[in-house]
């Protein structure tokens, strides 16, 4: 503690280069984190709670799904037929539906793509609604119920809602885009709470099952989605071994053949999504995050070397009062690893603040895993990027300065 | 050792390896120092003067030979219980002053004082009492950038005796001073000396200088080669 004021006065010594090498730090720690942020989001989505895991029914042969929706009564039961079979603890449906306010015009602004569902499931098997405070669950839960009335109801995310300028208690009609000549009316019943659905919808899927229903009354033949309109179904089930049960159960059904279904984990499901991503995911964890790593110790030993290399005297003075080389080398780590510790802390905070608190996410398009945020645990990871690869960067040129030969320097300097 | 010496030089070699060339910068040198005495080095440049003084401060070991202060044979000794004794039983005063540019005079003179196992009190008072004897009790505050040379090389001479060594190593400690600088740096160590009964060994070019040391030794290609007080002191007052 003793060097400390003579380490922290080294660093303010030329504060021009001690900040551009605070920002070259921040800079490289803000990618770092946001890189490790999205890796790290993803692999949430991999390593599910094991106590209660999702399973995904998904059509076998085909991309994009497309099950009938006549499938769902009977996987909301396990497909369980005979003594012994067992059933879920909880399932939803979901159906896309997708339109744009314009008739004439689609634009990014006019579209809007919904998720068709039991508005009740909302609250107990979407991630983050079945997580939330006492007052958002209860606003919720009241528009689930008002919407299980009311089956053209809707509620929408508020960046979608700004996008679509609407407000709550508005009307529109939907153009649709994927269901051809069935175009829908909404009533906005309510927003969703900031966060992970503010780009999305979700409207009753009984107003899209009626809708079909109609259209075939009045065409006097099936709309060509009718057989169709189911994409996925999600049952919540305890463990590993009741999703083996529930799978096979699926499996060996013969009500799912026309079209075949297939059971995996939401694990799984999430893993095949992300097969044609997973070149850029191992470039950006095993190159992209290296490199920047490396690249930052490279930055801190170059302005510890030119600070150390202009004060070779200096160590040399401190040896003659009687320094030991131990002691000079702390000095030069501590001086890195206060630019590196506090420009990694620093720069980690801010990354955390914008995305998370300003910005509200970060907008990575990866099919319905919404916006990524920046957790918690970059304020650690941030501050021991920026403390390790102080450390690794300064390793040499304090190992020169503490080597320095007294007599060679005085001799350099008469 | 005889208790009456401060520094006993027995029959030293050093040399330096220049390209494929070996310079013998010290033959066989051997001199004493006893307590309490100023002792002036001179020679011209390359004579080995700088390297005699290393060498007592134990900044360098010899090739061959023995350096003794006091009691303690410091040739034979590793870099890390140098250190430990140069930090107790040595101050070492600079051409150049080499003060600590980001620190203020009194952080400078505290630097040696931070080794020892001091409270803070104590070294407080160390500093203010060295600061006191070279007269700059008024700018403790300032850092040397806001120093004449004089008042940054009286700074150094606080830092070489706040630790209360008793050899003192002067390097041409006034060649980077005016004339009056210098006559206030020579009283200084002249005070050293005398009140504070120090054994100081300086290297100068200067003979007003070297004037005011008890003994003068001369320097020649590695060797001793005279003894001469009094034309030195002749010198000092011509």
């Amino acid at each position: 503690m003793k060097f400390m004021l003579l380490v922290l006065q080294n660093v303010r010594r030329n504060k021009l280069r001690t900040t551009l090498t605070c920002l070259g730090t921040m800079v490289l720690v803000v990618v770092v984190t946001l890189v490790w942020s999205v890796l790290t989001n993803l692999q949430a989505q991999l390593d599910q709670d094991k106590s209660k895991m999702k399973a995904i029914v998904t059509e076998r042969w085909r991309i994009p799904s497309q099950m009938p929706y006549a499938y769902a009564r009977g996987l909301s039961e396990g497909a369980a037929r005979k003594e012994g079979d067992i059933r879920p603890e909880d399932s939803m449906s979901w159906s896309f539906y997708g339109g744009s306010t314009d008739p004439e015009k689609r634009t990014r602004e006019s579209m809007l793509f919904a998720i068709a569902m039991e508005p009740r499931k909302m609250t107990t098997m979407l991630d983050e609604l079945d997580d939330l405070p006492d007052s958002q669950a209860q606003e919720l839960k009241r528009v689930a119920d008002a919407m299980e009335k009311n089956v053209q109801a809707i509620i929408v995310g508020k960046d979608r809602l700004a996008a679509l300028k609407r407000r709550v208690g508005d009307r529109f009609k939907l153009t649709s885009i994927n269901y051809k000549g069935i175009d829908l009316e909404f009533e906005i019943l309510g927003v969703f709470p900031p966060g992970r659905y503010d780009q999305s919808a979700i409207m009753n899927i009984e107003y899209l099952n009626r809708s079909l229903e109609k259209y075939e009354r009045e065409t006097g033949r099936k709309h060509v989605q009718a057989d169709r309109s189911m994409n996925l179904f999600w049952l919540v089930v305890p463990d590993t071994a009741a999703f083996n049960k529930i799978s096979g159960q699926i499996m060996e059904s013969p009500d799912y053949k026309a079209p075949a279904v297939r059971v995996e984990t939401l694990a799984a499901g999430v893993a095949t999504f992300m097969e044609p991503l997973k070149d850029i995911l191992w470039g950006m964890r095993w190159l992209l995050a290296p490199a920047v790593l490396a690249t930052l110790s490279l930055v801190i030993a170059n302005a510890i070397s030119i600070s150390v290399r202009e004060r070779y005297t200096e160590f040399a003075v401190l040896k003659v009062l009687g320094y030991k080389p131990w002691q000079i080398l702390t000095i030069v780590l501590c001086e890195a690893l206060i630019i590196g510790t506090l420009s990694g802390l620093l720069s980690a905070a801010l990354t955390w603040l914008v995305v998370n608190h300003v910005v509200g996410g970060l907008p990575v398009q990866l099919g319905f895993f919404g916006k990524f945020y920046v957790p918690a645990a970059a304020f650690w990871w941030g501050t021991a990027v920026g403390a390790g690869t102080a450390l690794v960067g300064s390793l040499l040129p304090a190992w020169t300065a503490c080597r320095v030969r007294v007599a060679q320097v005085f001799a350099r300097v008469a | 050792m005889s208790s009456d010496i401060c520094v006993r030089v027995n029959n030293v070699h050093k040399s330096f390896q220049r390209g494929d060339e070996i310079l013998h910068v010290l033959i066989g040198l051997t001199l004493e120092v006893p307590e309490r005495e100023f002792l002036g080095l001179m020679g011209p440049s390359g004579s080995g003067k700088t390297t005699l003084l290393n060498l007592i401060a134990g900044l360098d070991t010899p090739d061959e030979g023995e350096v003794w202060v006091r009691d303690q044979c410091i040739s034979q000794m590793n870099e890390s219980r140098l250190a430990e004794w140069r930090t107790r039983n040595l101050g070492f005063i600079f051409q150049f002053y080499h003060l600590l540019p980001v620190l203020t005079a009194y952080q400078n003179v505290e630097l040696p004082l931070l080794l020892l196992p001091l409270s803070g009190r104590q070294r407080r008072q160390q500093v203010l009492a060295a600061l006191d004897i070279v007269h700059l009790s008024d700018r403790i505050h300032h850092k040397p950038g806001q120093l004449s040379g004089g008042q940054q090389q009286r700074v150094g001479i606080a830092r070489a005796i706040v630790t209360d060594p008793a050899l003192i190593v002067a390097d041409e400690p006034t060649g980077d001073l005016d004339a009056h600088s210098a006559e206030e740096i020579l009283d200084l160590l002249g005070e050293l000396r005398n009140s504070m009964q120090k054994t100081i060994v300086m290297v100068t070019h200067d003979p007003r200088a070297a004037a005011r040391a008890d003994r003068i030794l001369h320097l020649e290609k590695g060797r001793l080669v005279d003894e001469a007080p009094e034309a030195a002191r002749l010198a000092g007052r011509g």
